[in-house]
């Protein structure tokens, strides 16, 4: 499942096993082409991972809360642990690599 | 072994034009990148000089343009090609990950160019984390900070007129003097934040698990000056990405893809288009007439091998 949350309802979902963050910019050209990329990871995935679209500007809390630098940055967690991180646009099957590493 | 008529290296404009072109040509098209489809467009904000389109944003564009390449059920896969060979009528394109090979009659290159490095002290240190490459992309972030900007032409000053606007000061170290267009490069200057130091060669970076300055001294009376920052974006041009291809004897000495104006290289077979050819314009607009022309060429040495 992929959606833009909001800073309370990211809050309620990261506990919820393994979920994937990506913070981004509405202005930035990776974070569109890696949004674009996300869709298809998430048909791929299907219900092994929750993807979580965190908007720069609108979630300033939650970028300082995890330390995010730069745009886009992926974040893996489970139960709201961090498991591991990625800046930058990545390609689909680094994306899907992650994911199926840390699955149960 | 996967065989097809036309395997294009590097999905940008060029690649995605000439795999929309062959796909019509009814041509067995295998369309690799390393990373995603786009190119360069990705990293630009406002591309306003693609006909037709007015202002487009360029990761729409780009989007767009893959759309139309799966329209046509072109192959697409992640693949960084390392190398290229040449066995009678037979390209093989070799690919790092998993060691694949692609067999194919026809390669068109068009794998762009990357944002040129400075190679100085701590750059690797703080590459991706403190120095970018993409103001649009990082920028945001900027809000407040000390921001450096490395270079002075045409995209250094114009994403520093954008940082100027988001930062609490902007300094623009350069090589040379500002080369951008006059107009833009008053208008930087006029800005209340800003300060350029032109003829500069920069030395290093510093900081600690962050960055927190640039090192750099005076091309004319050799004095050294530290400023403290925040964040830097370097733009000092772009080199060709075509490291994968040295063995072919294609290249010029500075690296990019010697073609004809039909797109073809010295070796039969082989194609260049886009950024990464030699040419002496580089736009969206001029990446996908080459891989138009490339792929056109690509269908007439294949039915002429039949």
């Amino acid at each position: 499942m992929l959606k833009e949350v909001t800073n309370a309802e990211f809050r309620e979902s990261v506990n919820q096993g393994l979920v994937l963050a990506d913070f981004f910019s509405s202005t930035c050209g990776p974070c569109k082409m890696l949004s674009y990329i996300l869709g298809d990871v998430d048909k791929t995935c299907g219900e092994k991972v929750m993807i979580l679209k965190v908007d720069f500007d609108k979630n300033k809390d939650l970028v300082e809360e995890y330390e995010v630098t730069g745009y886009p940055t992926l974040i893996l967690m489970r139960d709201g642990k961090e498991l591991v991180r990625k800046s930058g646009l990545q390609q689909k099957p680094v994306i899907v690599g992650m994911i199926e590493e840390y699955m149960d | 072994m996967a065989y097809y008529d036309l395997v294009i290296v590097g999905s940008g404009p060029a690649g995605m034009t000439a795999a929309i072109y062959a796909a019509r040509a009814n041509l067995r098209v295998l369309l690799l990148d390393k990373l995603a489809p786009g190119g360069q467009i990705v990293n630009t904000n406002e591309i306003q000089n693609y006909t037709g389109f007015g202002t487009v944003n360029g990761a729409e564009l780009a989007i767009k343009m893959y759309e139309h390449t799966q329209e046509l059920q072109v192959a697409f896969d992640y693949k960084t090609v390392k190398e290229i060979r040449v066995q009678g009528d037979v390209r093989e394109v070799h690919c790092v990950e998993d060691d694949t090979i692609y067999e194919c009659a026809v390669v068109i290159l068009s794998t762009g160019t990357r944002p040129r490095m400075l190679h100085v002290e701590n750059e690797s240190t703080y590459a991706a984390h403190g120095i970018s490459w993409c103001a649009i992309c990082d920028g945001a972030a900027c809000r407040g900070k000390d921001v450096v900007v490395v270079g002075g032409g045409n995209s250094a000053v114009e994403e520093s007129l954008y940082l100027a606007d988001i930062a609490n000061s902007l300094t623009v170290v350069t090589m040379f003097d500002l080369t951008a267009d006059p107009m833009v490069c008053d208008k930087l200057r006029a800005m209340e934040n800003v300060t350029v130091y032109p003829y500069q060669d920069i030395l290093g970076f510093y900081g600690d698990s962050k960055i927190r300055g640039i090192h750099f001294k005076s091309t004319q009376n050799g004095e050294e000056r530290c400023v403290d920052c925040d964040q830097v974006f370097e733009y000092i041009g772009l080199t060709p990405t075509t490291e994968a291809f040295q063995n072919l004897g294609i290249l010029n000495s500075y690296g990019y893809v010697e073609t004809d104006a039909w797109m073809t290289t010295k070796i039969p077979g082989i194609f260049g288009a886009g950024d990464c050819i030699s040419k002496n314009l580089r736009q969206v607009v001029t990446a996908c007439s080459d891989g138009a022309i490339a792929a056109q060429g690509a269908a007439h040495y294949i039915q002429g091998l039949k």
